[in-house]
């Protein structure tokens, strides 16, 4: 056990000295990866069921996919996530939009996507059963990720993202493990690739 | 032979039957049938005279007859005799024997004339009394899920699914006239009871050329009993499991010139839970009363009057659980459902060509539902429903030639509903004409055209054509096309509706209220964004189909019958909700639009053989194949996904693609029917199946592509044993789902049912 670690901390320093590299022509061309953000707990307001007023506020998760990690309101967020409800960062110009395609396959920034900010009014990422992300299913009260829904967000740095969100249930259960009723929802898994070169290519 | 006939109708109405004997002045020869009731709708033909009509009472007056060599003595539904002059002479009363097998049974949900099955161009199909008996059913579901081709689907009660289309699409007459009050589109099919059905009539593919909205795919009518003569009071009980009981009183008089029917009947059920993990039960316990009368006078020479009176009244209760700030409450729900159907009808016949026809008929449905905390006694919710339906309407029959019927009918109809969910009290208004011609241009061939004009206050005008033809290769071979169209009307709800989901935050309205409902939330500061913009507001357009179906019957030796139709239904404009602003709280308003495509097609198959009197077997098969025209475009364009097992998404193939939820694409009926001769019982054991189908969509792309998202298949076994005695006493037991399955994919199915009852013809003893 303690030699895997020694050999983490090593593989890990090595990682951090090459990424610190100060001649950019040297860098090796890494693939990117899709990191996975797991069971990221935004709950929706507490809200009264026979009025519709809210009870209790809840805050938003602050996400920077930069960092690869939640922040707060006040430090250079992307997205943030409440119930299904997804916000883009639009002080900090991040725009979005959203295509359907399989999540490996965009290789690019499609020319047709359209790219909006979060207003006081709108959001870039529409909410609402089968509007945006997700779809509502009355039947078996799940919401479910709509398969081929890819979040494409351009960052405050004028990078672009992918994003796909895989669950917004935690653990990410499958299809058969899922029971609506019981599962705790609000708990986002999701995947993306960021591209930090600034082009509209994902290679 | 005249196959169209127009003298029979009124005659089929009245039946006034009074006793034979004595009857009939010197040399009038009187024609019954084979239980010795008059048939006034027989005809006597001597040689290549015109053929004579008999009176109402059966008799045939010697003087109306040229005399000659041979007679032919016919009358719809029975084997013709052919008698020679001496033997007609000689003869006082001539019985005619019934003709057997369905493809001779009367139908008039067709055409709205008689005419037996094997002279109609479309598919029909008939369950008659015996085979009701047979199911040992207490409800109408029952009787009807044993069908080829018909599903029983639960959804806001239990519906009927009919050529792959939903209960919405299904009329559903209760002796040829209309019955109202849906839930959510779904005609609850247990608020019609079995006890005094005759038979029911089910006429499969779009029949709005006569009947206008909700006939687009097909029409359930059920015909109750009248007949009989004298006077009969029979007594009946069924008992089964889940302390169902089910007590009736039918009563009939038969005057000579007036008669009177009148049915009482009880049911009481405690329900049943299928999921007892969950509150509530699936079918919660109920009683009901209905109520019955049909009254039948002869005012005068062809003039007749006719009432229908029926009531109905149910209570159900049940318990809810509700989420609340403070956590989950339990409710006690009460649910009450009445209904009224008076509907009065006038026929004058001055002669043999012509027939007119007044209806009205007038309903009102209401629901009540009544929620309120199982500790605190308070009111929860409390939502109230009522439907006014009027309609009046003429029709004319004229018998043109031996060979022609046409009818003209013209109508108006006038509805209204109150709802708390409904903001004011709501009217529609229509006129509406049909017109049909019936033709049998040779012995080999019958033609029925028709088209149906509506004309409504609020969804505008629609003309329903439709064409149906036959050819008779032989008598034992016929095939059969019919090409019509079919509209369904905007209902009240998606027209008016103003609902607020007040816990999920969202709103929906009709699209007549769209627009003022928006405007109204605009002025709320509750409106982000609008989606759609106001002038696309507001249209709601009938949905409509057009349909083909085509099918053959084969009797190719006469204990066996063959009959095949295949079909397919286009409908466009069909109407679901989409969002038609977004709201500052991210939710949604909703309205209804005309937006969706589907197509249903597919293969309906019944064999029956009978080997003997005693010994019958049959055999039904349907395939389906639904799909939505949508969904299959946006899978062309590769626009459309799922998860793998992974939960990795890959694009959807058209193979993937499994159709509308909720539609087995494989489903049959075996049965088997035996009389003991010993013992006198009958025994009718029956295998009902259904193929996997779609049940819910799991993987959120809310189309059915995954094998998680189809509910197995499943059978049920059925064993009814009757006996009827000499008195007429008649008994029966049995039980339904002799397995015991259940599951919670089949609502409508509770374990095993044991059941037993007995039917006692109190004057008969």
């Amino acid at each position: 056990m303690k030699n895997l670690s020694m050999f983490m901390s090593f593989s890990l320093a090595i990682f951090v000295l090459m990424a610190c590299d100060p001649e950019p022509e040297e860098e090796p061309q890494l693939p990117l990866v899709a990191e996975m953000v797991e069971d990221l707990s935004a709950p929706n307001d507490v809200i009264d069921r026979s009025t519709g007023q809210v009870l209790e506020e809840k805050p938003f998760q602050y996400y920077s996919l930069s960092e690869n990690r939640v922040t707060t309101e006040d430090e250079s967020w992307d997205v943030a996530f409440k119930g299904t409800t997804i916000r883009a960062n639009a002080a900090k110009n991040v725009s979005a939009a959203l295509v359907d395609g399989v999540f490996q396959q965009i290789k690019e920034i499609p020319e047709t996507a359209t790219f909006a900010m979060d207003t006081e009014t709108t959001l870039a990422i529409p909410t609402g059963s089968g509007n945006g992300w997700y779809s509502y299913n009355p039947t078996t009260h799940a919401i479910k990720p709509i398969p081929g829904k890819v979040i494409l967000l351009q960052t405050s740095s004028g990078n672009y993202a992918k994003v796909e969100i895989l669950s917004y249930y935690k653990g990410n259960p499958s299809d058969e493990e899922l029971d609506p009723l019981t599962a705790e929802g609000a708990t986002y898994t999701f995947q993306y690739v960021l591209q930090p070169n600034g082009t509209t290519k994902f290679e | 032979m005249i196959r169209i006939n127009l003298i029979k109708l009124n005659m089929m109405i009245l039946f006034l039957l009074y006793p034979l004997i004595g009857h009939g002045l010197e040399r009038d020869k009187i024609i019954v049938n084979n239980k010795g009731i008059p048939l006034s709708q027989a005809m006597v033909q001597v040689d290549k005279y015109p053929p004579v009509v008999a009176g109402s009472s059966g008799e045939v007056h010697m003087a109306q007859l040229n005399s000659g060599d041979s007679v032919l003595v016919f009358a719809l539904g029975y084997e013709s005799r052919h008698l020679s002059w001496d033997e007609w002479e000689k003869a006082e009363v001539i019985v005619l024997k019934e003709k057997e097998g369905e493809l001779n049974e009367v139908v008039v949900s067709a055409t709205r004339t008689d005419r037996t099955i094997e002279d109609l161009p479309m598919p029909v199909t008939v369950i008659g009394n015996q085979a009701i008996q047979e199911t040992g059913a207490v409800r109408l579901s029952e009787v009807l899920s044993e069908h080829t081709g018909l599903q029983i689907v639960s959804n806001h009660g239990t519906g009927l699914q009919m050529q792959g289309l939903d209960t919405d699409y299904i009329l559903i007459l209760l002796d040829g006239e209309p019955l109202i009050g849906r839930t959510a589109g779904t005609f609850d099919l247990n608020r019609i009871s079995v006890s005094n059905i005759e038979k029911i009539e089910i006429l499969k593919g779009p029949a709005s050329a006569i009947y206008g909205s909700e006939a687009m795919a097909g029409v359930v009518n059920i015909i109750t009993k009248s007949g009989g003569q004298g006077k009969k009071i029979d007594l009946g009980m069924r008992q089964r499991s889940l302390n169902t009981w089910n007590p009736y009183l039918d009563f009939g008089l038969r005057e000579k010139n007036w008669n009177i029917d009148v049915l009482y009947d009880y049911y009481k059920t405690d329900g049943y839970d299928l999921s007892p993990e969950v509150t509530g039960y699936t079918q919660n316990p109920y009683s009901s009363h209905s109520g019955q009368v049909k009254l039948g006078a002869k005012l005068g020479t062809g003039l007749s009057f006719n009432l229908f009176l029926r009531g109905y009244t149910e209570e159900a209760s049940g318990v809810l659980e509700v989420i609340e700030n403070s956590g989950t409450e339990l409710l006690d729900v009460t649910d009450q459902r009445d209904e009224i159907n008076i509907n009065p009808t006038l026929r004058y016949k001055p002669n043999n060509a012509w027939l007119f026809t007044l209806r009205n008929m007038s309903s009102v449905f209401t629901t009540n539902s009544l929620s309120k905390y199982q500790e605190e006694g308070t009111v929860f919710d409390i939502q109230d429903f009522r439907q006014f339906y009027q309609r009046t309407e003429l029709q004319t029959d004229y018998q043109f030639d031996k060979k022609q019927l046409i009818s003209l009918g013209l109508g108006f109809s006038g509805e209204s509903v109150e709802a708390t969910r409904y903001d004011d009290k709501n009217h529609f208004d229509a006129t509406y004409f049909y017109l049909q011609h019936q033709w049998d241009p040779s012995d080999k061939v019958n033609i029925v055209t028709g088209a149906r004009g509506d004309f409504h206050s609020v969804y505008g005008n629609r003309l329903s054509p439709k064409l149906s033809g036959q050819y008779r290769f032989s008598d034992k071979f016929s095939w059969q096309v019919s090409i019509g169209s079919g509209f369904k009307a905007p209902d009240f709800r998606q027209l008016l509706l103003n609902f607020n989901n007040a816990s999920a935050g969202y709103y929906v309205f009709g699209a007549k209220l769209a627009e003022d409902g928006l405007a109204d939330l605009e002025a709320k500061g509750l409106v982000a964004r609008r989606l759609i913009q106001p002038e696309n507001l507001g249209e709601l357009q009938a949905e409509h189909s057009w349909a083909i179906n085509t099918g053959v019957r084969w009797k190719p030796v006469t204990s066996l019958l063959i009959k095949a139709n295949l079909f397919r239904n286009d409908l466009q404009n069909m109407i679901e909700t989409a969002p038609i602003a977004q709201l500052v709280s991210g939710q949604n308003a909703f309205s209804y639009f005309n937006i969706s495509r589907v197509v249903t097609q597919g293969l309906d198959l019944d064999v029956s053989f009978k080997y003997n009197d005693n010994f019958s077997v049959s055999a039904g098969y349907a395939f389906l194949d639904t799909r939505d025209l949508d969904v299959m475009d946006q899978i062309a364009k590769g626009n459309m996904f799922k998860k793998d097992a992974n939960n990795q998404t890959v694009r959807l193939s058209k193979a993937d693609y499994g159709g509308l939820f909720n539609r087995s694409k494989h489903s049959g009926n075996l049965k088997v029917n035996y009389l003991e001769n010993r013992t006198g019982i009958n025994w009718a054991l029956r295998l009902i199946c259904r193929g996997q189908f779609g049940f819910s969509d799991l993987n959120g792309n809310l189309i059915l592509d995954d094998e998680a998202e189809y509910a197995p298949g499943w059978y049920t076994i059925n064993l009814t044993s009757t006996k009827s005695f000499s008195n007429g006493i008649f008994l029966e037991a049995g039980v339904n789902n002799l397995l015991d399955k259940t599951s919670i994919t089949q609502p409508n199915m509770p374990g095993r049912l044991l059941f037993v009852g007995i039917k006692i013809p109190l004057l008969n003893l």
